[in-house]
């Protein structure tokens, strides 16, 4: 196997385990941890790409920071959400937030 | 390679226009507010948001269309101009809505935080390359999480925050990890190299994952069947005018990112990725049944609902089906088709979700029975609502009715029932008669029910009501002069 199929076997294992999280987990934050894994696997791929890929430049660098950038906004913006759902709930778990149906 | 700044700049102007717009209301109402009650903040920032969106639209109106720009990173072609011109307004339309809609602790944070997912969506509109995409994207969807869950005081408003974000957080990622194979696959990130590379050679494996994964974050964006689960929630519990932007604005800016990513970018994988088992075929087959999916879904559960806006959120679920017909034959008669049908279709969606607020605000409920008497209590509100539904339901001559008229045309020019486009138009047709009865429900609860309560008469500010007033008017007008729009296609 060659480094860059080591890489991307990580890479997909990780973003499998991520969305296993999302699916199982009944914890927001958890669910939230998942999601970053994703983000982590797909962070991954750029590099293994920019390093042993076909080429094109620091390209696949430059959008790692940008994406690690973005995720955090993300994080950030979740935890506030997760806050206000517990503000009125006084619990995180996914399954409580259930009010709205039909 | 030489790049123009002052070009770049120009293009950019609209964007730095509404960011100066945002930092200055948040900053107006921190010094100029204090003290002052939530009434007038709220007209400050309403004022001032408004005044930004009219000079973004007159730059944007005067420039035009300028061809690529800095190195064929963003392409401000007529649909980039139209997108942007379309998203300015809608997003001035709900701003106009806004102050009919019960008044918030902090306005001011409210116009900066739309204004700032407007920014996303123009440069949605322009992105040509896959980072500056995402990028607009995320700064879009952040917004838009933090509006849905804006109502502090309710706990539906949370809910449909939280649920809305998880779900776009997970199509995020994907999308992410899709870009991410396509840049492996290809060594470029514009959509033009990305073509061409594909278009010699593509991994048979690596290229049906990756364009799963785009088709898998279109159809969170657009509210397609099966990733549409967030959409009622987030229609019920956001307040109506975070509803009405997530509903309109992000669906047209949505659909012109997917349209640029799927025909720019994917499009020599129309017909051959791998999707369906290895047995070839391409993407285009997985999003026709995804769309006969949504479009089924979507019209025959909304008979079954009580609430007006989870009605009409799966409404919308059924409109995405039709959306993305249009998004498929865009490919062979141009972007013009789709871009008519979704601008008309975020009008009518922010018009209905605006008498919605002006409800909300006299404090009645969002089941369909409390519409009842609407047509005593407030005469504009229930004539406004009529035409904005009776557009969705696709009524001649409203502007609902052409576009549903000319995205089925265009599935039909492409090859007839001899592709799939063609089949699922036949079943967005059935689905119109049916789509006509849960609408018409509507209608007859606000125009000849009678209000056992006999609750008074419905207060109407005048902002709100110059706002529904132009959001019916130019479903009219549109409808009347479809070519107004069309021919500039």
């Amino acid at each position: 196997m060659s480094p860059l199929h080591v890489c991307l076997a990580l890479s997909a294992a990780l973003f499998c385990t991520g969305l296993v999280a999302v699916l199982v987990r009944g914890n927001a934050i958890l669910v939230l941890l998942g999601v970053e894994l994703m983000l982590n696997a797909a962070n991954l791929n750029f590099i293994a790409f920019w390093r042993f890929g076909p080429g094109g430049g620091e390209v696949g660098l430059v959008f790692v920071l940008f994406s690690i950038a973005v995720a955090a906004a993300e994080a950030a913006v979740g935890m506030a959400l997760v806050i206000a759902v517990h503000r009125h709930l006084r619990t995180i778990r996914v399954a409580a937030a259930n009010r709205l149906k039909g | 390679m030489s790049i123009d700044y002052a070009l770049l700049f120009r293009v950019l102007l609209p964007e730095a226009l509404l960011t100066a717009t945002a930092l200055l209301v948040i900053g107006v109402d921190l010094v100029w507010g204090r003290g002052r009650s939530r009434g007038s903040r709220l007209q400050m920032a309403v004022g001032a948001g408004l005044l930004g969106v009219g000079v973004a639209a007159l730059v944007i109106w005067q420039d035009g269309a300028q061809g690529s720009v800095w190195a064929g990173n963003l392409r401000v072609d007529l649909l980039a101009v139209a997108v942007r011109l379309g998203v300015l307004g809608l997003t001035g339309l709900s701003l106009l809505g806004l102050t009919g809609s019960r008044v918030s602790d902090q306005p001011a944070e409210y116009v900066a935080l739309a204004l700032l997912a407007t920014v996303g969506f123009l440069q949605m509109a322009v992105a040509q390359n896959l980072l500056l995409a995402f990028l607009a994207l995320e700064l879009a969807s952040l917004s838009l999480y933090v509006l849905a869950g804006y109502d502090r005081s309710r706990p539906e408003s949370a809910e449909a925050a939280l649920k809305y974000f998880l779900q776009g957080g997970v199509s995020a990622a994907l999308l992410l990890f899709g870009f991410s194979l396509l840049y492996g696959m290809t060594g470029r990130i514009d959509l033009t190299g990305i073509s061409m590379a594909l278009a010699v050679h593509s991994d048979g494996s690596l290229s049906a994952v990756a364009v799963g994964m785009v088709l898998a974050a279109f159809g969170f964006k657009a509210a397609v069947a099966p990733f549409h689960p967030w959409a009622p929630d987030v229609y019920q519990g956001a307040p109506p005018m975070s509803a009405a932007l997530i509903a309109s604005a992000a669906k047209l800016a949505g659909l012109a990112f997917f349209w640029r990513i799927f025909w720019s970018g994917l499009g020599p994988l129309a017909a051959t990725a791998p999707l369906l088992g290895g047995a070839g075929g391409g993407w285009v087959p997985v999003l026709a049944s995804m769309c006969a999916v949504s479009l089924l879904l979507g019209n025959l559960v909304a008979l079954a609902q009580a609430s007006i806006r989870r009605l009409l959120a799966y409404s919308a679920i059924g409109h995405a089906g039709a959306l993305g017909l249009g998004l498929l034959s865009a490919g062979e008669v141009g972007p013009g088709p789709l871009f008519y049908y979704a601008a008309t279709y975020g009008l009518a969606t922010v018009g209905a979700f605006a008498c919605l607020a002006i409800l909300d605000r006299a404090g009645d409920g969002d089941r369909i029975e409390d519409l009842a008497g609407l047509r005593r209590r407030s005469p504009l509100v229930a004539a406004c609502f009529a035409v904005c539904v009776l557009s969705l339901a696709g009524i001649p001559p409203l502007a609902g009715f052409f576009g549903k008229f000319v995205v089925f045309a265009a599935a039909f020019r492409i090859d007839g029932l001899g592709h799939p486009a063609g089949w699922v138009a036949l079943l967005a047709i059935a689905m119109s008669a049916v789509s006509l009865y849960y609408y018409l429900i509507l209608l007859k609860q606000a125009w000849i029910a009678e209000d056992v309560r006999e609750r008074g008469p419905i207060e109407v500010p005048p902002a709100a009501a110059l706002g529904l007033l132009l959001a019916a008017g130019l479903l009219v007008v549109l409808g009347a002069f479809p070519s107004l729009l069309l021919g500039r296609f």
